[in-house]
């Protein structure tokens, strides 16, 4: 090498220094990954006994999921309230089978006063993953922190707000006293924190939560790693006994299709949230199997009924026709959702009857109630004839001179918004309804769907077990104060006075029987009145290693979901099919894998390096 | 100068201006000028940076409030803990004060300072694009030049294909196929994330954990960019290869490969710098897509999320700090490219 860079003095310090630096790079870089392959071996040997874990049973769930804290009293993404629900033990848990009240920490309750008063036994010798007894007290601090603080009620204030008081009599006995009396059993849906933990810190509202936490559920959540991994440890002091898989760990990937691809090469034992494509593809194949649950979520086309504000201001850009029932019920009779649910959905899915999914058949309005209309175009004409709408020379119904001409808003990144569209339009040009179709993003969506500057928009919602919530965001009082739109939580922006007074009386209705019938009544009295067509409530599409693991249960029991249940069955009950099985993929990558890409890199490096030596050596022999 | 490379006016100055009267341009003068550039495009960025993400639709609080059964109370809650119940000058006055104070407020999601997060994702951004830009330079200089001395043969043909045809594949198409062939198919590479979701305890394995997560990452981003130096490097020594000077150095009777190496390649490679300096500021920014395919915990994932809350402050804040790292490294491009090119320093 004797003398090459010796004509170059001339100044140009600059360049030699790139020279130099890329020479020291392309040098570096193989003589890292050498020395890394020399000394591959003893790694190996070294990861088997430095990892704790090699003997736990590790069950991965791929996730996309935010996570904004694990802490109970403000976390509101979906992600971490789901841990949240395998962390803490609810007063009243959410059966597997159909969601509806079952023993949590208390395994008993009486209701006094018509409603007005709720009295829980706790179970015996419950104790928190650090062995301290679970008492009231813990129930009675959870309850009052959120009644109290109101940095506290972010996430469940609504649940409490009923709540005159939360007192505790005894060690084994929680005693609400309600505002007004109240169906929906209380003690359901809010995660009991430990007293004893919680009191001792200083600013609760900001406590992230995040490692060693002290629980009640199945698991308990061990450590936290922003958007690489949840790691959450089986709880030996649950009350049904630690759950047969050591581990349960969220892995971060931001792409779905990655989730897919990690499943295949068994990085992961379970995604969930799978497009039909992506379900298609995993179906059959060797060691996954692909589950198609029913969903607890509704999917329906919202109609803008004229919408006012609270106290009865006319707001938004809504069309006036629709202010019609009988146009609204037209729209309806000329949607063919049975052929929509078979193209769109690929059969995947229930047909709707209303917002209050089939997977809770207590309350979901049943599929042969008198009220619901089948798919009838003639039907759906007569009804606009009746309206005053008369057929136009382009085929459009006009009513003096108006045509009736809707615009339908379309989420731009939606295949199934899109693809519903296409069956829509024609289907309504036949029975003499224009459809303008707007396509936009989600965001502008739900910004005018606040505003009301729509006719009709697809909508939906995650529905909980006690229907509830959902009836009362149809009430008139849930309709916005401003003519913005600000102010409201209305799903359709429908009110209905009379549907406000039945909602008024299950509230209060204790027996179950008699508050079905109503919640029935009210189902179909919204059904008629059409403030949006429910099409379907979709099936949840997941995926598991089945050459892995086994035993999870559905919610509901039948045909239901495994992930984003109202509960903690699925999981639950998960274990390993063998012994071996579950160790095969232990450790995340296997280390031989690691070794290839070295021995890939040095190769590819090693390549260049070798011909850029070669040729400097000839340069110098000759 | 060929066109990939946005000509610096100095280099325009340098090249329309030498005929004319020799006109030393002050050291500090340029330096200030410069500076002032970067300080008004700075300005502008921050200015930006408030109010083109203020006219995104979507509310954020109601964003939440389509996933979770909320109360009109705790959304009243929510949107006074993001600052969204003030008036808009003085939610405008409070963004200046965080990007004044490089705090740049607290993110709606993660509910920690955005300062502190762009922080933590920094390193890992750096460390997938910083090898990336190494191993593509070098790479593509090295093919540039080699094909640029004999234009038209069969290496030059075959590496300029290659390089013209990843170049013109969508990132996000190569980085799926790469990630189905080898993740989910051979199983030769982790499909996601930058360590395995237990990561070793024995530093060496974690160096090697991390390698074998960056491979397919860093193959997909050489991919997609190395080309654009090879045609640099190739147009640039074509330019210098009927220069007198190698005609001097060939009358000495030096090999051609080393007329080659030790005379042209030096000189040809000032376009390439600049290129380089250019692309240092995109390269963290370019990062998005890459990122989001391998779940790579890295800034520009974190953009890629925040656009979706809209989480407002995280996404300002990665926007300034992005918008700041092209400024600077352009500035530095400037100023780099003055000490290396004396035509510069003389008009």
């Amino acid at each position: 090498m004797k003398g090459t860079l010796m004509p170059h003095r001339s100044g140009r310090r600059a360049r030699r220094t790139l020279a130099v630096v890329a020479a020291a790079a392309l040098i570096a870089l193989p003589v890292g990954a050498a020395h890394a392959t020399d000394t591959a071996p003893a790694v190996v040997a070294a990861e088997a006994t430095a990892t704790p874990e090699a003997d736990a049973t590790t069950f991965r769930i791929a996730t996309s999921g935010f996570v904004d804290t694990f802490n109970p009293f403000v976390s509101i993404y979906l992600l971490p309230t789901n841990t949240i629900r395998y962390v803490y033990e609810y007063l009243v848990q959410n059966s597997a089978e159909d969601g509806s009240p079952t023993k949590g920490l208390a395994d008993d309750w009486e209701v006094e006063d018509d409603g007005m008063t709720w009295v829980y036994t706790l179970q015996d010798d419950l104790l928190w993953s650090d062995d301290e007894p679970i008492t009231s007290a813990d129930v009675v601090y959870t309850y009052e922190q959120m009644m109290t603080v109101p940095e506290l009620s972010v996430a469940n204030g609504n649940l409490v707000s009923n709540f005159e008081s939360v007192e505790a009599p005894d060690d084994k006995t929680v005693v609400i006293r309600l505002k007004t009396p109240q169906a929906p059993n209380p003690g359901t849906e809010v995660p009991i924190v430990p007293k004893h933990i919680w009191e001792e810190i200083d600013d609760p509202a900001t406590y992230a939560n995040d490692t060693d936490v002290v629980g009640s559920g199945p698991y308990v959540l061990e450590s936290y790693s922003a958007n690489q991994s949840i790691t959450l440890r089986a709880n030996p002091n649950f009350w049904q006994g630690a759950p047969k898989v050591d581990r349960i760990q969220y892995v971060y990937y931001t792409n779905s299709d990655a989730q897919v691809q990690a499943l295949r090469a068994g990085e992961v034992d379970f995604v969930s949230g799978l497009t039909p494509t992506q379900f298609q593809a995993l179906d059959g194949v060797e060691g996954i199997t692909a589950h198609s649950g029913e969903g607890r979520r509704y999917h329906s086309i919202s109609i803008n009924v004229g919408t006012v504000t609270r106290d009865g201001q006319p707001y938004g850009t809504g069309n006036e026709a629709l202010k019609d029932v009988n146009v609204r019920q037209a729209l309806r009779l000329g949607t063919d959702t049975e052929t929509l649910l078979e193209r769109v959905m690929e059969g995947r899915a229930t047909p709707a009857t209303s917002f209050i999914p089939a997977s809770f058949p207590k309350w979901a309005l049943p599929a042969d109630d008198d009220v619901i209309m089948a798919y009838d175009p003639e039907a759906a004409m007569a009804k606009l004839d009746e309206a005053g709408w008369v057929v136009g020379a382009s085929g459009i119904r006009e009513k003096d001179g108006t045509p009736l001409q809707l615009r339908l808003l379309v989420d731009a990144d939606d295949i199934i918004e899109q693809s519903i569209s296409e069956y829509f339009v024609p289907w309504m040009q036949e029975i003499g309804v224009g459809i303008t179709v707007e396509s936009t993003d989600g965001d502008t969506i739900s910004d005018r769907a606040v505003k009301a500057d729509y006719d009709m928009y697809f909508s939906g919602w995650s529905v909980n077990p006690d229907p509830d919530y959902q009836l009362g965001i149809n009430l008139c009082s849930t309709l916005p104060t401003g003519t913005d739109g600000s102010g409201g939580t209305s799903q359709d922006g429908y009110c209905n006075p009379e549907f406000d007074a039945m909602y008024a009386e299950q509230r209060s209705e204790l027996d179950e029987e008699a508050r079905q019938q109503i919640v029935h009544d009210m189902l179909a009295m919204n059904y008629t009145d059409t403030a949006q067509i429910a099409t379907w409530y979709p099936n949840s599409l997941e995926a598991y290693r089945s050459d892995r693991f086994t035993g999870f249960t559905l919610q509901p029991k039948d045909g239901g979901i495994i992930a984003s249940q109202a509960g903690y069955w699925g999981f639950l009950t998960v274990e390993p099919v063998s012994a071996e099985a579950a160790q095969a993929e232990e450790g995340g990558v296997p280390t031989g894998l690691i070794v290839t890409g070295v021995i890939v890199a040095v190769l590819v490096i090693g390549g260049i390096v070798f011909v850029l030596l070669r040729r400097r050596k000839m340069a110098d022999v000759e | 100068m060929t066109n990939t490379v946005p000509p610096t006016e100095e280099i325009l100055l340098a090249e329309t201006g030498s005929d004319k009267a020799p006109r030393r341009v002050s050291a500090l003068s340029y330096f200030l000028s410069k500076l002032g550039g970067a300080a008004v495009s700075m300005a502008m960025v921050i200015l930006l940076g408030f109010f083109a993400f203020k006219i995104l639709p979507g509310d954020p609080v109601a964003g939440i409030a389509r996933e979770r059964q909320l109360s009109p109370e705790q959304i009243a809650q929510l949107r006074s803990q993001m600052g969204l119940d003030k008036p808009l000058w003085q939610q405008f006055t409070d963004y200046l004060v965080n990007v004044f104070t490089l705090n740049f407020g607290e993110s709606y999601v993660y509910r920690t300072p955005v300062a502190e997060l762009i922080g933590d994702y920094f390193w890992n951004t750096i460390l997938l694009t910083g090898t990336s830009a190494v191993i593509a330079i070098t790479l593509g200089l090295w093919l540039g030049q080699k094909a640029g001395w004999r234009p038209g043969s069969l290496f030059d043909r075959i590496t300029s294909g290659m390089a013209l045809v990843l170049w013109s594949v969508p990132t996000f198409w190569l980085a799926l196929i790469l990630l189905m062939v080898f993740g989910g198919t051979l199983q030769w590479f982790p499909t996601g994330g930058m360590t395995s979701p237990d990561p070793p305890t024995d530093p060496l394995a974690l160096v090697l954990d991390v390698a074998a997560h960056m491979v397919l990452p860093v193959v997909t981003m050489v991919a997609v960019v190395y080309a654009q130096y090879v045609m640099v490097m190739r147009a640039s020594l074509m330019e210098e290869k009927s220069a007198d000077y190698l005609v001097t150095a060939r009358a000495k009777g030096l090999r051609d490969d080393l007329v080659r190496r030790r005379h042209a390649v030096p000189n040809a490679l000032l376009p390439a710098v600049t290129l380089m300096f250019l692309h240092i500021g995109g390269l963290i920014a370019g990062a998005v897509t890459v990122e989001t395919v391998f779940s790579w915990p890295g800034l520009g994932k974190l953009t890629f999320e925040a656009i979706s809350g809209p989480d407002l402050p995280l996404l300002q804040g990665t926007f300034v700090v992005f918008s700041a790292v092209i400024i600077a490294t352009n500035l530095i491009a400037d100023l780099i490219y003055r000490r290396l090119d004396p035509r510069v320093r003389r008009g």
